[in-house]
């Protein structure tokens, strides 16, 4: 994993140096570009004034200290504002995942269970929209509907802009707000999770419906659904006790790679909705183009996508005593 | 191996439990009071800052240290936590006094000194002293952060006590005392910067970190919080030796885009959006919101470079020509809605030396004479510009104006919008046959154009432009900046605007109007040429 992670961390520091791009105007300013005190102050500063092999060597050194280098744009460690960021991600995607985990089974039980009738072409209707719908296209409608036409739910951030946000303890505002006893601020980012986990969530309850359903047509043709049937059992008893279980075994490991794409591709979800997440601080990084920051995230996507690997396989063995951990 | 038959599972008493928690923490939370929770659209109470003032708006803050900072948001910033020596009255030409209670100059504008307030006194209660001043300067210039160049000139800062500060310039500089009055030169404690890791020199200096958390000024603000990307939090300084602020405390809310802002100012989850577009303002209306349209001295300019790779027949008369085939008024209109004026030259209106200066007008034939006179029938020029929308001006539709305009007079441009950071690769190697960018002044001297866009050796755009460098400009601005008497200054920055003009390597196609737009109980609202907005004169009443 280590090896992989420097791996990624080289690719990115290289190719990134090759772009035809200069840093310097997101440091410095577009005005001071001429100015050759200031540039020159600057590329010492930021190590810009090294080759780009003393540059990317100094880089792996710290990167092997754990030291991912200053952000160009915050001007503070990378780590710091990762870990500044992380939860706000991590709790948009956990929120997203488990809406689309929820209704997609139920939208593949149901299309199932009404195989080629009307509930199943919706359910895939359904389906196929959250699956190719652009996320801030996406974003965007709902925000104008349910936002700023119909006044139900709360715009873009993490609460209001008015309000506090919560002591830090986990950084989840959701949680942070139960364990100190602040309920407004509980429902307020709750309210405000709604839209953008609902938009970035869509998309998996496409995937999870059409895999539950397929998975489940498969069990139906089961010689042990057919015995459930033939003994009487009802038949909401007979797919949610017997066929679903089995059904949702193949799921398992989609819903753990669906977390890493989330996690890695709330960019859209998150600029749309000024999410203070990673996707949001990704798109800052990439515009302009502040390596360390560029290179952070990367890492951090390659380390999420290792990790919910790892999580699916455990996951899958303790779902399936066939299989084994070795 | 999966069960085949059986009762249904019972869900056991544990996951009982916990739905039901999650059922009873919901309920909790939909059942309380609306009032306290300061979340529901619509709602504009606030759970435990009723008082607080929240502004909207996209922020470009680069650092939040006094000597490195350098952004829009910069100069809202400073003018609230740092103090400047001189302040700026509403005029946006009159200069009053904040830290320092007088201030002269000899004769030759080379020698300035300052009077300090005695009973100015940092956040922390310690006395405003000329060390700091003196530190404060030096560490701007010592930095040689973006802001630097307005301390560039300074030769030597004496303190013979603690209430007098003397400054001795390498050469005359009559907009001295406009650049004293810009935000950057506000002054920190020194003591304290010191204690946390600052200095004067680049490789030594450690403090930077530390002014994102905390901050070290005399002004009526002190920093509370800040998190990149989501808001600055600012709170009353209960020390503040002046006229105490209004608010307890100010939040500015990351908020780029502005519909957004303008759906939060409208539902009152803030008290001020500063980022109105014209096409956003239009439909803005109701007795709770105020929206105010003022002239800014902000504008966005084509640049014509003759030395850039591809830009050699951008001639003297081919630039003229490009100059009269542009549509101005069609340009105001395209951009912002007619929310803003033509500029005669880069010296923008309300400046000094643009008083009577013709707005440039659209003269096809003219142009069309100058192109058949120089040979050109048929012109293809690549036109890389960054993909911006600034101060609602957004540049793809003012070059696809362009290049309507031209393509009238067979010049045809090939647009191509990049990120900034692409452009500014391109710009300083090979350079930009024509482009497009803003400029919004650092203080109230119209010098800092001639700098910045006359064919001065060495400036930003004679290098940009590779134009040789006009000798008469570096003349008159020389003879302006030791000027004394301001109108005869007005004549002379005239003639530099004028020269600017004839160069035709610089032309304005819009100086847009700013909308103030604000809850209808905020007093205040105001725009200033030095500070953007300076929040202490904001109450709520």
């Amino acid at each position: 994993m280590p090896l992989l992670l420097l791996g990624i961390a080289s690719i990115v520091f290289l190719v990134s140096r090759l772009t035809p791009a200069d840093p310097l105007v997101s440091i410095v300013g577009e005005r001071n570009l001429n100015n050759p005190e200031v540039v020159a102050a600057a590329k010492a500063r930021w190590g810009l004034d090294q080759s780009v092999f003393v540059q990317y060597f100094t880089y792996m050194k710290n990167l092997l200290h754990g030291d991912m280098g200053t952000s160009f744009t915050t001007r503070r460690p990378v780590l710091s504002d990762l870990g500044d960021r992380l939860p706000a991600t991590l709790e948009l995607t956990f929120c997203a995942l488990s809406f689309g985990i929820l209704f997609g089974i139920g939208l593949g039980v149901l299309a199932a269970r009404r195989r080629n009738r009307l509930t199943d072409h919706v359910a895939r209707l359904f389906a196929l929209i959250g699956s190719s719908l652009p996320a801030f296209w996406a974003g965007l409608l709902v925000l104008y509907v349910f936002y700023a036409k119909l006044g139900w739910l709360p715009g873009p951030g993490r609460i209001n802009p008015r309000a506090t946000a919560p002591d830090h303890i986990t950084g989840f505002y959701t949680i942070d707000s139960l364990l100190t006893g602040d309920f407004a601020t509980f429902k307020d980012s709750v309210l405000h999770l709604v839209l953008p986990a609902s938009v970035l969530g869509w998309g998996v309850v496409g995937i999870v419906s059409r895999l539950v359903r397929a998975s489940l047509l498969d069990e139906f043709s089961m010689e042990y659904v057919r015995v459930a049937r033939a003994m009487g059992l009802r038949e909401r008893t007979v797919v949610n006790t017997h066929a679903l279980r089995n059904a949702l075994l193949p799921t398992i490991t989609i819903v753990a790679f669906t977390f890493a794409f989330l996690l890695t591709g709330a960019v859209l979800t998150e600029t749309v909705f000024s999410w203070p997440g990673v996707g949001s601080y990704a798109v800052s990084a990439s515009r302009k183009l502040d390596f360390p920051a560029i290179i952070g995230v990367t890492i951090l996507g390659g380390v999420a996508f290792l990790i919910t690997n790892l999580v699916s396989d455990i996951a899958y063995a303790l779902a399936d005593p066939r299989i084994r951990l070795s | 191996m999966a069960r085949v038959v059986g009762s249904p599972q019972r869900i056991s008493a544990g996951r009982r439990l916990a739905a039901l928690a999650v059922v009873g923490a919901f309920t909790i939370a939909a059942c309380s009071s609306d009032s306290d929770s300061g979340s529901s659209a619509g709602d504009s109470s606030g759970s435990s800052s009723d008082k607080a003032l929240v502004i909207a708006r996209g922020m470009d803050v680069n650092s939040l240290d006094p000597s490195r900072a350098y952004c829009d948001t910069c100069q809202i910033y400073m003018t609230a936590v740092y103090e400047t020596l001189i302040g700026l009255d509403d005029d946006n030409t009159t200069l009053v006094p904040r830290l320092a209670t007088a201030w002269e100059s000899n004769a030759e504008q080379t020698e300035f000194t300052f009077t300090l307030d005695p009973t100015a006194k940092f956040a922390d209660g310690s006395a405003v002293t000329s060390a700091d001043v003196k530190y404060s300067w030096e560490r701007l210039a010592g930095l040689q952060g973006s802001a630097s160049y307005l301390v560039g000139s300074i030769e030597a800062i004496d303190t013979p006590d603690d209430g007098t500060v003397k400054v001795t310039l390498s050469a005359s500089n009559s907009a001295f005392l406009a650049q004293v009055n810009a935000g950057y030169l506000g002054i920190m404690n020194k003591k304290v910067a010191e204690a946390n890791g600052a200095t004067t020199d680049p490789t030594t200096d450690k403090a930077e970190e530390w002014f994102l958390a905390n901050s070290a000024g005399s002004g009526p603000y002190t920093l509370k919080s800040y998190a990149a990307g989501a808001e600055l939090r600012l709170e009353r300084n209960d020390a503040y030796w002046g006229a105490a602020p209004a608010f307890p405390e100010v939040i500015i809310k990351e908020t780029p885009q502005a519909v957004t802002q303008r759906q939060q100012l409208e539902e009152g989850s803030v008290d001020i959006a500063m980022q109105i577009s014209n096409d956003v303002a239009a439909g803005m209306s109701g007795s709770d919101v105020v929206v105010e349209q003022v002239p800014s001295f902000n504008f966005v300019y084509l640049a014509l470079s003759p030395g850039a790779a591809g830009g050699e027949e951008l001639t003297p008369e081919v630039r003229e020509a490009i100059r009269l085939a542009l549509d101005y008024d069609g340009l105001v209109d395209a951009t912002v809605g007619g929310a803003g004026q033509p500029q005669a030259s880069p010296i923008p209106n309300g400046f000094a030396g643009t008083d009577g200066l013709a707005a440039p007008k659209q003269d096809l034939a003219k142009a069309q004479d100058l192109l058949t006179a120089a040979g050109v029938t048929t012109l293809t020029l690549d036109a890389t510009y960054p993909s911006l929308n600034v101060y609602g001006v957004d540049f793809s539709t003012a070059m696809q104006k362009v290049q309507t305009d031209l393509k009238a007079v067979g010049i045809e441009l090939q647009l191509n919008p990049v990120e900034i950071s692409v452009w500014a690769d391109k710009i300083t190697t090979d350079g930009i046959p024509v482009t497009m960018l803003y400029f919004a002044p650092d203080h109230t001297d119209s010098s800092q154009y001639v700098q910045y866009f006359g064919m001065l050796e060495g400036s930003q755009w004679q290098g940009w432009t590779r134009a040789d460098p006009v000798p008469e400009q570096a003349d008159l601005l020389d003879q302006a900046l030791a000027e004394q008497d301001p109108a005869a200054r007005a004549d002379l920055y005239q003639a530099l605007a004028n020269s600017m003009i004839a160069d035709q390597l610089i032309i304005p196609v819009v100086n847009p109007n700013l909308f103030l737009a604000s809850r209808s109980d905020i007093k205040g609202m105001h725009y200033s040429a030095c500070c953007n907005l300076d929040l202490a004169r904001l109450s709520r009443g």
